[in-house]
């Protein structure tokens, strides 16, 4: 209770500081991003610390990241690769970063399995990153022998191509398992549907909303929305990264009090019952 | 060392990144703005050439060793060289080098627009027939939520286009009574009774409808112009979905940006 108090202290302290500071240091306009930042990140951090406590954590099972060892056990028992697409955008997307998050833990499962990994890549940085993450996983797992420096490799920038090249690969290799796992666009269909008709475990993640519906479709298993990120914390199994999840539940909680505030009292704006709009209160006027 | 060096500096760009937002400083904002933006590009342009080595490392090595199906490796590598020839070493007009890119008489933009495009458009095309295949597959009918699927997507396909408009509400509302005969016609253990009830409920609202309410063309109610329908399950369940999984997104954006900004997300670091 009392760390509760001292994370409440903060954020009334931090918020304070930001809107009564008299020397005009804070962008005007930004107030109501900052609060919600403000009272997101100590919430997630009150949690990482109860986490780090000791405290128990339950994470409800996604069946999506269940799979995602029982994809690359069926490509083992097949005898074929492991087929990994981190997406076609660069690393200023936080997605494509979640996706190499993801990848870390993905080729640490090949590593230990002795599967063969293949990784795509349509931006040349992401392919030094991919590099970098799988060589660190296989290390880990005490299987550098196992790595490669081919098995990520660069196909070409282009969207298209890239989906060609890709698609190319899944029909002469036949990967029994595929992840698609990154920032999606247009392509995203192309893909799964080819990765389905080889008859391969897709499992697939985004944070591109419009892509969803696609991957629901085609694929085996799909994170939605933030399941997609919680990916990697959800599968590190540490605590304080499961504590994290913990604080944004409770964050989206938070969310959905004030969704229904705003709500109230817009109606009760439009039946004349209050003057003031509450809608103005949540404008956010730069970002 | 190497990698907590990388944490730093990890940590101290996502600070220094983030307080450009909220800081009122020019400095600070520009560099958030422009300059941080600019060095991710020269870091990436550098990594331009790691790609294009990758790229001849692996084709080459395919060729060489003859691996299995090498052979189209061969025109990768011919594609690449002769796009490098064009663009680099002969261009085949009175343009500048690097103009000429853009220059009708050019091989690049020959290459480019008679080779390059159609392929890419030939790959978007594609689309149109996996998306026919995946809809296939979603609207095949097994539980409720598929059946509500169908209903919607049919409603959707025929409100968007023109013949859509001029569906007049008689045949939307016997839709309806099919729809609702269709959801409940298991409670029915005699067909005989299944259709006279069918009929008769069709003829009712028919009737009811024509001479009671006065629906025509001009006086079509909402909930039986397709259009309307349409336009009311775009913008309403439609949108409050994708709205729920944007929250989502952007609610496991600032988690997962935290746990990287406060260095405990070091799985990108191979840790």
């Amino acid at each position: 209770m009392n760390d509760f108090f001292k994370y409440l202290f903060s954020s009334v302290l931090i918020i304070s500081f930001y809107f009564l500071n008299p020397y005009n240091v804070f962008v005007n306009g930004n107030e109501m991003t900052f609060v919600f930042v403000v009272i997101s990140c100590l919430t997630i951090e009150f949690f990482i610390q109860k986490a780090k406590a000791g405290e128990e954590i339950y994470l409800r099972p996604i069946s999506g990241m269940s799979a995602m060892e029982e994809a690359v056990g069926r490509a083992t028992e097949m005898g074929t690769s492991v087929l990994f697409v981190p997406g076609i955008s660069g690393l200023d997307q936080i997605d494509t970063i979640s996706g190499l998050v993801i990848l870390g833990h993905v080729s640490g499962m090949t590593a230990e399995y002795e599967t063969n990994l293949n990784v795509p890549v349509a931006v040349p940085i992401v392919m030094e990153t991919a590099k970098e993450t799988c060589k660190e996983a296989y290390l880990r797992k005490g299987r550098p022998d196992l790595y490669n420096d081919n098995m990520i490799h660069y196909v070409t920038d282009d969207q298209f191509a890239y989906a060609a090249g890709v698609n190319g690969i899944m029909l002469r290799e036949k990967p029994a398992a595929i992840f698609y796992q990154g920032k999606f666009y247009a392509e995203s269909l192309i893909l799964a549907e080819t990765g389905n008709s080889i008859d391969a475990i897709q499992i697939a993640g985004t944070g591109s909303s419009s892509q969803i519906p696609f991957f629901v479709t085609a694929c085996s298993y799909t994170l939605i929305g933030e399941e997609f990120y919680a990916a990697s914390a959800y599968l590190s199994k540490q605590p304080e990264m499961i504590g994290s999840i913990k604080g944004q539940d409770y964050v989206k909680l938070l969310s959905m009090l004030l969704i229904l505030i705003v709500v109230l009292f817009s109606m009760l704006n439009y039946l004349g019952l209050v003057s003031f709009d509450i809608k103005d209160v949540f404008r956010i006027n730069i970002i | 060392m190497k990698k907590q060096i990388a944490i730093f500096i990890m940590m101290f760009m996502g600070f220094l990144s983030l307080s450009g937002y909220f800081i009122n400083n020019k400095i600070l904002k520009d560099f958030v703005d422009n300059d941080a933006n600019q060095w991710y590009m020269i870091i990436a342009g550098f990594a331009a050439f790691l790609g294009v080595i990758n790229l001849l490392q692996n084709h080459l090595g395919k060729i060489a060793y003859k691996k299995n199906n090498w052979q189209y490796s061969i025109f990768t590598l011919l594609g690449f060289l002769l796009m490098i020839f064009f663009g680099f070493l002969y261009n085949n007009t009175d343009s500048m080098m690097g103009a000429h890119l853009k220059n009708e008489g050019s091989y690049f933009y020959w290459m480019f627009n008679y080779v390059y495009l159609p392929l890419a458009s030939t790959m978007f095309a594609l689309l149109a027939f996996f998306v026919a295949s995946a809809s296939y597959r979603a609207f095949k009918i097994r539980n409720f939520e598929a059946t509500l699927l169908l209903i919607s997507g049919v409603l959707l396909m025929i409100g968007r286009v023109p013949i859509g408009q001029i569906i007049p509400w008689w045949i939307v509302l016997i839709i309806y009574i099919s729809l609702f005969f269709a959801l409940f016609g298991s409670f029915f253990k005699d067909k005989k009774i299944f259709v006279i009830n069918y009929l008769s409920v069709n003829i009712i609202f028919l009737i009811a409808g024509s001479f009671y309410f006065q629906w025509s063309v001009s006086n079509t109610p909402s909930f039986l112009s397709i259009p309307l329908i349409q336009e009311w399950i775009f913008d309403v369940p439609a949108t409050a979905g994708s709205r729920s999984i944007m929250i989502g997104i952007a609610l496991g954006t600032i988690a997962q940006s935290f746990r990287i900004i406060t260095g405990r997300e070091k799985s990108i670091l191979g840790d």
